[in-house]
């Protein structure tokens, strides 16, 4: 198939490797490689706009999907052996009907952390989060600099992450 | 919080992202900073059930959040005798010669007015059914409908899905139907689920599915409501065997899914192209899939493409 992106892989395997080392892959690193390079030569991606870091977001996403599937399974474990219903023990999942309560006050309490964070981090953050637009890319909308909208999400975000542990331990 | 951890969460969030070499010698100075990385990107995954669906301190576009609310309530209390009325209309509806069904061919839609003022959208591979006796009726059978409804609070539209019914409350709504999942979302007014029964008022930005995993709501942009209509497939957190169906219904294609894909979610805008090469070229890289020929059709398998 000989695209530029089976090159780059080429040129770029020992720094990959490094990568996915670094990443905490372990003995796994060499195998995760080997899957990245079989997809690449099975599937004719068009033309990547910057061929280096798109293989190194793929080989990140590997090791957060083998992250996330350990999680998953260990917290099915735990609920197995607690005996608790599915429906709390993984808030990332969409919730019964008999529990929109808890996720309607979960949500109120959402909007006061970020009614407390203001209009512009609340706005920053969901261009970010929710729509997926970059931070340089959203300063210039603002009209603001970039160490503003890099603040700003540091911000929102250890709000949020820290009312979802709360709301996790409760 | 792991601050230096909680940055790098940030900075490879960022669709703009180049600087891979840096942040690995960053993660070679301490095992443990993977792993920190890696809680950090898991407690980011769960943020998306916590983040409201509108926004809290920005301006937002005027909506009657309070007023439909007084219509749905009155309407709950005559509940039980409407509810059976219907009731009485879906089981001898067969075989009157007034009902009459609109189907659209896979890849096809089509737009219907009828009298009363309501429009329907039907995306392809849907059927229908209307009564030429009762504007105020409509069955969705199988596929996908949008609904735009001339509210009259004395008279409300109501669309039967299997054994389920919406009611309108001056209403946009899209509903979608398949052998193993309805799914609504509205965009502006209010819904009333199953009136006479569980009457689940779901108003804009809310939503609603029933498929394996049970009855739930969901939060829906109002602007992501059938947005195939301009050519766009908004989602959030959906699985991907229901985002194929809506693909196959929208371009009029077989697409099947391996279960490594079943089992994914994605969250974001893919652009509908008719040319499935094409389309498949951008979307599945765009949900982290790899989409293939297969036969006359397409399958979805899992891919490594950037989710960003």
């Amino acid at each position: 198939m000989a695209t530029g992106l089976s090159a780059i892989f080429m040129s770029n395997r020992a720094a990959l490797l490094r990568f996915l080392r670094a990443r905490g892959a372990g003995e796994d690193a060499e195998d995760m490689l080997q899957d990245m390079w079989m997809k690449l030569e099975a599937k004719d991606l068009g033309p990547v706009a910057d061929p280096l870091p798109y293989l190194y977001r793929m080989a990140n996403n590997l090791v957060l999907d083998r992250y996330r599937s350990s999680i998953r399974r260990e917290r099915r474990e735990q609920d197995w052996a607690g005996g608790a219903g599915g429906v709390m023990a993984d808030p990332a999942e969409q919730v019964a009907v008999d529990e929109r309560m808890i996720l309607n006050q979960r949500l109120d309490q959402a909007r006061a952390v970020l009614r407390d964070l203001g209009p512009r981090v609340e706005l920053v953050f969901r261009r970010f989060r929710i729509e997926g637009v970059g931070q340089k890319m959203i300063a210039e909308e603002l009209g603001v600099s970039l160490t503003t909208v890099e603040k700003d999400l540091q911000r929102a975000y250890r709000a949020m992450l820290a009312l979802k542990q709360k709301l996790d331990t409760e | 919080m792991n601050e230096e951890a909680l940055a790098w969460v940030i900075r490879t969030r960022d669709p703009a992202f180049t600087d891979w070499e840096t942040f690995t010698r960053w993660l070679e100075g301490d095992p443990a900073r993977a792993e920190a990385y890696d809680a950090l990107m898991a407690a980011d995954d769960g943020l998306d059930s916590l983040i409201p669906p509108e926004p809290v301190a920005m301006p937002v576009a005027a909506n009657d959040a309070g007023v439909g609310r007084r219509a749905a309530w009155r309407w709950i209390g005559g509940g039980a005798i409407a509810a059976a009325l219907v009731a009485t209309l879906s089981v001898g509806m067969m075989n009157r010669s007034d009902i009459y069904t609109v189907q659209t061919r896979p890849g096809e839609s089509r737009t219907i007015a009828l009298d009363d003022g309501t429009r329907i959208d039907l995306n392809g591979a849907t059927t229908l059914r209307l009564d030429h006796r009762n504007a105020r009726f409509a069955a969705l059978d199988s596929g996908e409908a949008a609904f735009t409804v001339r509210h009259d609070a004395a008279d409300p539209f109501r669309v039967t899905v299997g054994d389920a019914i919406f009611e309108d409350a001056g209403t946009m709504f899209n509903i979608v139907h398949t052998s193993r999942a309805t799914r609504i979302g509205v965009s502006e007014g209010r819904v009333i689920y199953n009136p006479s029964a569980e009457a689940i008022s779901l108003p804009a930005g809310r939503g609603l599915a029933d498929d394996a995993q049970g009855l739930r709501m969901t939060d829906i942009a109002p602007s992501a409501v059938a947005s195939w209509r301009e050519g766009r497939l908004t989602y959030s957190n959906m699985p991907v065997g229901d985002i194929a169906e809506d693909i196959a219904r929208t371009l009029g294609i077989q697409v099947n899914t391996s279960a490594g894909a079943r089992a994914m979610r994605f969250t974001g805008t893919i652009l509908i192209d008719r040319d499935p090469a094409r389309f498949f070229n951008g979307a599945a890289p765009l949900m982290g899939l790899t989409a293939v020929r297969q036969g006359d059709g397409w399958l979805l398998k899992e891919g490594d493409g950037p989710k960003s």
